[in-house]
This record gives structure tokens, sequence and C-alpha cells, in this order.
């Protein structure tokens, strides 16, 4: 079992991910935006909209604006999760040394194995705390309750059990794995000569989920990832207002 | 108020309103109204199948659709900033709920994990209940897009009410008033079946009592040849909203243009977009670039008109089949207005309208046409005391007539008076005489529900106000407004 997880599905997985996002995202391209529905007020140019665009996905400002409750659960999660993501690619692939990478003269190894720990453990804390806070609207909220169906609780509690996993390895000696570690068995992927998984259970675990939801991913509503840049394609674009002015009329404005 | 039952806002959680009724559906056209628009409705056993072949098709088509399907979170922001949900309580007004009627469907038929995990991911094969679901709810969506403006992913349920109200038609499934309308728009070219002498007998009564206001007439050009302007005013103007006529007659007369309103195309609404965007759209699309080449304008001027607007600026350009289209500008009146305005050659005089004026922003002006500055620019500049509601621009709730739902049978009356509350309160709050809403359906809306909300303030638009305070040399203004 432990050869399928650690070995042959990572393959099967990366295969799903990739292939199925592809393939919906295929599926969006197919038709057309076929009228001109762009919510006023209008950008003034692709510069302008695409500025916008940003601005909404990096600040959530729609949440921030129309439902603040929402937003103290909603930002800090995506933006933890971001970080984290980000972190588990540079350090387990600088083994922590990230930041001593970008400023050799400033920041010494040291510091930065502290700092990746610190961010780490940060990050993990807010994005476990933003998530069981957002479960809990689900159930609590009447309105966030009405509108939501089973998978919306399961995609939660698969975030959960991830992010519950990676803080409990983190922070509990006895099961912490290390940088190197997890290199080792992730680079053996990589290079196509898989290694065998770690013997640590709840790394296999972890292991396991973080591939189940790669695997869901393409097919569910966590593709909003991408799916908010094409639906604000179509509704955030610029719009050229046709002239004015009354032809032939004896008032004439001049120009 | 036509039942004891009285709604209020659902933001107060002990007064929420169940719809215990069962669905509230809107009065059916016949098939026999169905065929004069060219329309077999399909027979029960093949609705499913049909809807189906149907749904499958504008997926392919329709991208904004297919967006609307595939984004949703299910965050729930939407709730709260639904006017219909507001007022009704009825959980499946909730915009995301709403969607989720096809969405639900689609995710059954076109999905993977809809076909491999069915209602674990909320997927439902598509029945007729769900189908008298559809016809209830997408005609209880007044399409106003306040959803679309909140949402954080920009999700226009507005665009999938279209798909379900254009299917639903396609199957032979619409409210007598949308079919009624859309049958007199294909023999008339305007909503309220007015015959060309009908117009004129109306505007001649119109010219008189201009002279009777202002002590001089001004006549209404008819099927003018050789006119530069089409002006294109909504057909209830001519019997529910005369003063939106005249202004506009006093401002094309105040800027000496050489203008016409077609018989052919009086109307600046389009109840064809609001329940069949094929046939009967088209059908006004192009009779407004036909009759501005046959009449020789330049440009055409769109009246107040909410959704019609909209339906022109945004979608003759992509829906006439006409080559001219491209060459003949459409501009809204308001725009027109405001150029003069900004270039300070009108004179205006807020002394006649002293009184305390509100703006009610039409859903389609603010989130679609971008009409917001200049609504409130021309409101400065006509009024002596111009008070804002709030929400406003952008962030302005629906009349919740919004989309033609402007229904007469008892349940569906009721309706409008829930999903108006939010509106009501936000009038009241301002503590305004007047009550400008410068769209023909907001304001169908608000001459009932300012008395069923006991609201006190009259309804005006926006022309009308222009018109008042225009000030021609021999212009011996009465006021006729009593308030």
């Amino acid at each position: 079992m432990d050869q399928f997880v650690g070995q042959i599905l990572p393959y099967i997985t990366v295969a799903i991910f990739l292939g199925g996002i592809t393939w919906r995202i295929w599926r969006w391209m197919i038709p057309r935006i076929v009228h001109n529905i762009t919510l006023a007020p209008f950008p003034s140019s692709w510069f302008t909209a695409i500025v916008l665009m940003l601005w909404q996905a990096l600040s959530f400002w729609n949440l921030l604006k129309f439902d603040r409750p929402l937003w103290v659960g909603a930002w800090p999660m995506h933006i933890a999760l971001l970080n984290i993501v980000g972190g588990h690619v540079v350090g387990f692939y600088t083994l922590g040394l990230q930041f001593h990478i970008i400023a050799p003269l400033i920041i010494t190894e040291h510091m930065s194995e502290v700092a990746s720990d610190f961010l780490g453990t940060f990050f993990g804390l807010v994005f476990l705390a933003a998530l069981l806070y957002l479960l809990y609207r689900r159930f609590a909220v009447e309105k966030v309750k009405a509108v939501s169906s089973a998978s919306d609780y399961l995609h939660l509690v698969l975030l959960i059990a991830i992010a519950a996993l990676g803080n409990y390895m983190r922070l509990v000696p006895e099961v912490h794995m290390t940088y190197a570690e997890v290199r080792e068995f992730l680079a053996g992927l990589f290079l196509f000569s898989p290694e065998p998984l770690p013997e640590n259970v709840l790394f296999v675990w972890k292991f396991f989920l973080v591939q189940v939801l790669m695997i869901v991913f393409p097919f569910s509503k966590l593709m909003h990832a991408f799916g908010f840049f094409w639906e604000r394609w179509i509704v955030n674009r610029p719009y050229k207002e046709a002239p004015l002015g009354l032809p032939n009329a004896k008032l004439q404005i001049q120009k | 108020m036509s039942e004891a039952r009285k709604p209020q806002l659902v933001s107060d959680p002990h007064n929420l309103w169940k719809g215990s009724t069962g669905l509230r559906q809107a009065k059916r056209a016949k098939a026999e109204l169905f065929q004069t628009l060219g329309v077999r409705v399909v027979p029960d056993d093949q609705k499913v199948e049909m809807a189906i072949k149907y749904l499958d098709k504008y997926r392919k088509e329709v991208r904004s659709f297919v967006m609307a399907m595939e984004s949703c979170v299910k965050c729930g922001l939407c709730a709260e900033n639904c006017h219909t949900y507001l007022g009704t309580g009825d959980p499946n007004n909730i915009p995301a709920n709403r969607a989720d009627l096809i969405r639900k469907v689609y995710k059954r038929y076109f999905t993977v994990q809809g076909r491999l995990f069915g209602s674990l991911v909320g997927a439902e094969d598509l029945t007729l209940d769900m189908l008298e679901k559809w016809y209830s709810y997408f005609y209880q969506c007044s399409e106003c897009r306040r959803c679309g403006h909140v949402c954080p992913f920009g999700i226009d349920t507005c665009e999938v009410t279209f798909v379900g109200r254009q299917i639903l038609f396609n199957l032979g499934i619409a409210p007598q008033l949308h079919t009624a309308t859309g049958k007199a728009i294909l023999e008339t070219g305007n909503h309220m079946g007015l015959t060309k002498p009908g117009i004129e007998d109306t505007l001649e009564f119109l010219t008189e009592e201009i002279e009777e206001q202002y002590g001089w007439p001004i006549e209404f050009p008819v099927d003018k040849p050789d006119s530069d302007i089409l002006y294109v005013p909504s057909s209830a103007d001519f019997m529910l909203n005369p003063d939106t006529l005249k202004g506009a007659a006093r401002f094309f007369q105040y800027v000496g243009a050489n203008w016409t309103i077609s018989s052919k195309i009086a109307e600046a609404g389009n109840f064809g977009y609001l329940s069949d965007q094929n046939r009967v759209q088209k059908e006004l699309v192009n009779r407004a670039i036909s009759e501005a080449v046959k009449l020789g304008c330049k440009k055409i001027v769109w009246g107040e008109c909410g959704h019609g607007w909209r339906a022109a600026k945004m979608y003759i350009p992509t829906k006439s089949d006409y080559p001219d289209v491209d060459r003949i500008p459409i501009t809204h009146i308001h725009d027109e207005v405001v150029e003069y305005i900004k270039a300070g050659a009108l004179k205006l005089d807020k002394g006649r309208n002293p009184f305390s004026v509100t703006l009610h922003d039409p859903c389609n002006y603010v989130r679609a046409c971008g009409l917001c500055d200049n609504m409130r620019i021309i409101m400065n500049a006509v009024v002596e005391d111009f008070r804002e509601m709030h929400p406003c621009r952008e962030q302005n709730f629906c009349c919740g007539g919004g989309s033609g739902i402007l229904f007469d049978d008892p349940d569906m009356y009721q309706f409008r008076i829930e999903a108006s509350l939010k509106k009501a309160e936000q009038i009241r709050a301002t503590g305004a005489q007047v009550l400008c809403a410068p769209c023909s359906i907001c304001k169908a809306q608000f001459y009932p529900m300012v008395k069923e909300h006991k609201l006190g303030v009259q309804v005006k638009g926006l022309i009308d106000l222009v018109g008042r305070a225009l000030v021609f040399p021999d212009d011996q203004f009465e006021d006729d407004m009593e308030l």
C-alpha cells in the first residue's frame, strides 16, 4: 500500500491534476462571450480592467466591502494557503535557506531557517483556524447553510485534515519531519526514481490526502482559482462609449 | 394590501416569510398565444428531454452562462444583497440557490463529478417539478445584477436567469404578460400595441398639455422623413408617463434638433430581451436600425427605460442584422442632456422643481450602462433639494419589478410588495417628496408600490424634471404638480 501511495499514485495524481485542469479550461473556452456584459463603472482600457481584476483577486475587495465576517475568514485563509504552497516549494527545495539565498550578506543560514520555521508555523495555524471558522459558518450562519451542499463541507473537512496533520507534524517533536527527509523523497519522485515513503504514518496520510485533494481539484468548485479570471474576463472589460452630440441641432457644443 | 399577511425584511429573522402557499407562479400564456409567436408548446412528456437539449446547446454557446455554472463557491455573500431574498425570505431566492436550480441539472448531465457522485455534489435529474421551480424562481428574479456586482467572482445570475427563461420559452412556458407583450412587439413594434393613429392622437393631446402648462405648444414629429435624430421613447410613456415625453420634446426643441419619433419603433424597452432573446428581441433590435435608415436619421437617442437601454446599448451592436448598426451611434437622452449641461448651454431654473427629490438608480442604468454620474449631474442641475438614498449608485437596490415582473395576479402582486420592501425602506429614510425613477418599469412598479408601502411620494422621471426646469423665453410656467 505504501508503495502504491508513495511511488505509483503520485504520477497518476499529477496526470489527473494537470490533465483535468486543462480539460476543464478547454471546455470553458468552447462557448463565446456573446454580448458585452461588462459591469459598470466600465474600465477605460484593458490595463485598468486587469488591474481591477488583480486588485479583486489580491484583496477580496467585494468580500471586504459587502460581507466583512466572511472576509475575516476567507482572506487570511487564501493568503495563508498561498504562502504555504510557496513555502512548501522553496522550503523543501532550499532546505529552509530561501531567505539566506535571497540576501546572503544580511541573512545568515540560521536566521533563514528560523524565519522559515516561524512563517511555516504561523501560516499553518492561520490556515487551520480560518478553515475551522469557515466550516463553522457553513453550519451556523443561516444564509450560508442554505446554499451549502455536502461537497462544500467535505472540501473544507479535507483541507482541515491536511492542515491539521501538517501543523501536528510541525509542532510535535516526536513526529516531526526534517526538510531533508522530505526533500529526498520528493526528489526521487521528480527524478522518476521514486524512493520509499519515509516511515511516518502521519506523513503517509498527509501525502495521501494531498493527492486526494489534487485529484478532486479539477472536478470541483476548487477550480474557482482559475474560474475567477475567466469569469472576470467577461464582466470586467473596457467599453467605448458612442460619440455624443446631436447632429445638425441648432445649438451645438463647441469642443 | 391584498392580504393580511404583512411582509417584513428578512434582516429581522423573526419575520421570515415562508412561502407557505407553495410555488409562486405568474399566470401562463396559453398555447394559442405561443402559436402567434411561432412557438409550438412542447408536450409534457417531451419537456424534460427538450430542456436538456436546449441546456446543452446554450452551454456550448454562452460563456457567461457556463462560467456562472462553474465558478460559484457558495460563499453566501449574495443572499443579503438580493432584494427578492430580503423581501420574501425564500431560500431559493438567494441568487446562488436560484442559479443552483439550473446548476444541479447542469452538473448532473454535463460534469464528471455530477455524473459520478450525484447528490454528494448537489447534482439532480431534471424533472417536470424542477421545470415548475424554474418557472417560479426565474420570474421572481428581476435580473438586476446586484448579485453580480457584489459577487467576488462577478458571477452574473442575470445570465443564468436569461438562459432559464429562454429554455422555458422554447418549451412554451412563459408568463402571459411577457408573451402577450411579445405578440404586441411583433405586430406593432411596441409593448402597448399602439398604432400610428393612436400615437399621433396621444402626441397631439400632449402638445395641448404643454401649451396649457408652459403657455405655448411643441409639436411631436412622427415618422418625419429626413430627420437627423430618431428618438425612441418607451411606449409606456404614451399612457402612464406623459411627462417624460413632454420633457424630451422640450429638450429637443430647446437645442433645435431635427428629430422624430417612429411609429414602427415607439418602444425603448424590449420584453424579448426578458423572455425570448431570439425572435422577439431581434424584432425591436432590427426595427430600430431599419427605421433610422428609412427616416434618414444619423443618430438614435434612447428614451428612459432601464432594461431597454441595456438591451439597446449592449445588445443592438451584437444582435442587429443590418450593416448600418456600425454607422449609426445610439446614445441615451441623459448622456446628451449632460453634454449640454456641462457646456453650460442650457438655461435651467431649479426653482421650477422646488421639492425634495430622491433618485432611484435603475439597475440597468447603473450596473450595466454606466449612467451613475450623469444622472446626478442632471439631478443637481435641475432640482433644488436632491437627497441620495442609501445605498445608492451601483449599490442601489432594484425597485422589485425589474425584468418586467409586473404581474397583477394576487399571489404575484403580493410578491411585488415583498420584493419592493427594501426599496420602500430606502425611500422612506430620505424623507423626500418626489421619487425620481427614470425607467418605465420602475415607474410602473412604483405607481402602485408607493401606495402599498404608504410612502406618500410622487413618482417622476428624470427627463420630466429637465423639461420643467428648461427655460424658454416664451414660457409662462404653471405648475401642474400637486404634492
